[in-house]
């Protein structure tokens, strides 16, 4: 966690603007981190949040801290997956990946995402809906959540996590498409369930015009037609094609 | 990562993100050399922001000092601001023919067209279907506009509501602030000129609401949420900006 010299802090609250995740309060004209909801992304280190330069990182010990400082800061690459942050190159390297075919659809799961960070016992409880619903998550290698699971058949998480507070981190997976309904109906179910928010992407292989049928799919669920996406345009090599 | 799927708000025609990717252990080596085409073909159409999210971006860093940090192992990613400037920069990266993953991410209604203006069919695509959960412990929808941004959360909401008191207090001009904001993303695909117009409407609101409210009698409350305010536990505010009823308009 963010450290702040008691000796050195005016009071300011200067940097509490700079917290995503509301962690610094100014309790007697002395600001302070709350350790349960620091989430070490080192925004207000990095941008000199403090006037008075009070403000420094503590040594990451445990684990599970300095799991959530790299996930947090994209600055940091998480050493499997060589890319900075939380993610993976999902539907960035489709194209020559191959990791989502025809027929298949990956969800990614973007958890605590837009602004409000999540505790990781709602997002084992989304792991594990969505795994129960057919959804084969990515392996630890490819997608650093998996690093924090004991089973990745169930979506079962390392004991005595759940209270870590995280900025935001992706449960990525996929299922063949015929079994889309079927993850999306999970996520409805435990999205009343869950004290946070996640933000859902899903990756489709799609026609030259850039359609899916299993978008067009998607209001039987209720859902809208998406009218952002990410697009890969196929210029990667080698190509892949199925 | 979706750190640049998920943006809300207006003005999302105006604002695009390219990325470009190499995938580890197929197609990642002699990555500097392609990285300097993608640039190049990034400057020739106007890119308003970039960078390398080891090195940081071009409104946090001198272009030359990011320049010269371009290495094997960059990840360069920038913003267009027009749907022509997305045609012209895919023709031109597909000519350069790096053989690297390129990703458009934006409106999808200007986006494939663009895509089919410069040649290219899509192959896969991450398709946002938005936010689920909780949703009332979401920012305000004007501050999400801007936060989201940085996908990675690297701009806080109190720093928007922050810039916009600055701007309704004529300290900074909406420009400045939304220069100010993209210099918090290292990545470099915060897209400065959009924020710049949200936080200055931001600004014109609260001072309308502020006038209003004065004009009614009543007494002016931080009009743009003021939420860094919370964290004072013992009755402080924000020093800073002098936000809320008497401030300078």
């Amino acid at each position: 966690m963010i450290l702040i010299d008691q000796e050195k802090c005016t009071g300011c609250g200067d940097c509490l603007a700079y917290c995503s995740v509301g962690a610094i309060k100014v309790k007697n004209r002395k600001a302070g981190v709350d350790p349960h909801r620091c989430t070490d992304c080192y925004v207000c280190v990095r941008n000199k949040a403090c006037p008075q330069d009070a403000m420094t990182p503590s040594s990451l010990e445990a684990f599970i801290d300095e799991f959530c400082h790299v996930i947090s800061d994209p600055t940091v690459t998480t050493a499997e997956t060589g890319v900075p942050g939380r993610g993976t190159e999902e539907s960035k390297t489709n194209d020559v990946t191959g990791r989502v075919k025809k027929g298949e659809v990956g969800f990614a799961i973007d958890m605590g995402r837009p602004g409000v960070g999540c505790y990781l016992r709602d997002v084992e409880k989304v792991a594990r809906a969505v795994c129960a619903a057919g959804l084969k998550l990515e392996p630890g290698h490819v997608s650093p959540i998996g690093k924090l699971m004991t089973n990745l058949e169930t979506g079962e998480f390392l004991p005595g996590i759940g209270d870590k507070y995280f900025l935001s981190i992706i449960i990525e997976g996929k299922t063949p498409t015929s079994n889309m309904g079927g993850v999306i109906q999970a996520l409805q179910r435990v999205e009343k369930e869950i004290d946070t928010v996640f933000s859902l992407g899903l990756v489709l292989r799609v026609d030259e015009e850039g359609r899916s049928a299993a978008i067009a799919e998607l209001p039987k669920y209720g859902l809208p037609v998406p009218t952002r996406g990410k697009v890969n345009v196929g210029l990667g090599r080698p190509l892949v094609t199925d | 990562m979706t750190h640049t799927l998920h943006r809300q708000g207006e003005y999302q025609n105006e604002d695009y993100v390219w990325l470009m990717y190499q995938a580890k252990g197929i197609n990642d080596t002699g990555i500097a050399e392609k990285a300097r085409a993608f640039l190049a073909a990034a400057e020739a159409v106007g890119c308003s922001n970039w960078g390398d999210v080891k090195s940081g971006s071009i409104l946090l860093y001198p272009v030359d000092y990011v320049k010269s940090r371009i290495s094997n192992q960059s990840r360069l990613r920038g913003v267009l601001n027009a749907p022509e400037h997305v045609t012209e920069f895919l023709k031109q990266v597909k000519t350069a023919d790096t053989g690297l993953s390129v990703v458009i991410s934006g409106p999808l209604d200007y986006v494939l067209p663009a895509c089919k203006a410069a040649g290219l069919t899509p192959h896969t695509i991450n398709f946002s279907l938005g936010v689920w959960g909780k949703k009332e412990l979401l920012p305000k929808q004007e501050t999400l506009a801007v936060t989201t941004m940085c996908g990675h959360h690297m701009v806080a909401p109190g720093i928007v509501e922050k810039m916009a008191r600055e701007v309704r207090a004529g300290r900074i001009s909406a420009e400045e602030a939304g220069k100010k904001l993209a210099a918090l993303c290292p990545c470099g695909i915060f897209n400065h000129v959009r924020a710049g117009k949200l936080v200055g409407e931001m600004a014109t609101a609260a001072k309308a609401a502020a006038r209003a409210a004065r004009d009614g009698g009543a007494t002016a409350t931080p009009p743009t949420g003021c939420e860094s305010c919370a964290g004072f536990e013992d009755g402080g505010g924000d020093s800073g900006s002098g936000a809320g009823a008497g401030e300078e308009e």
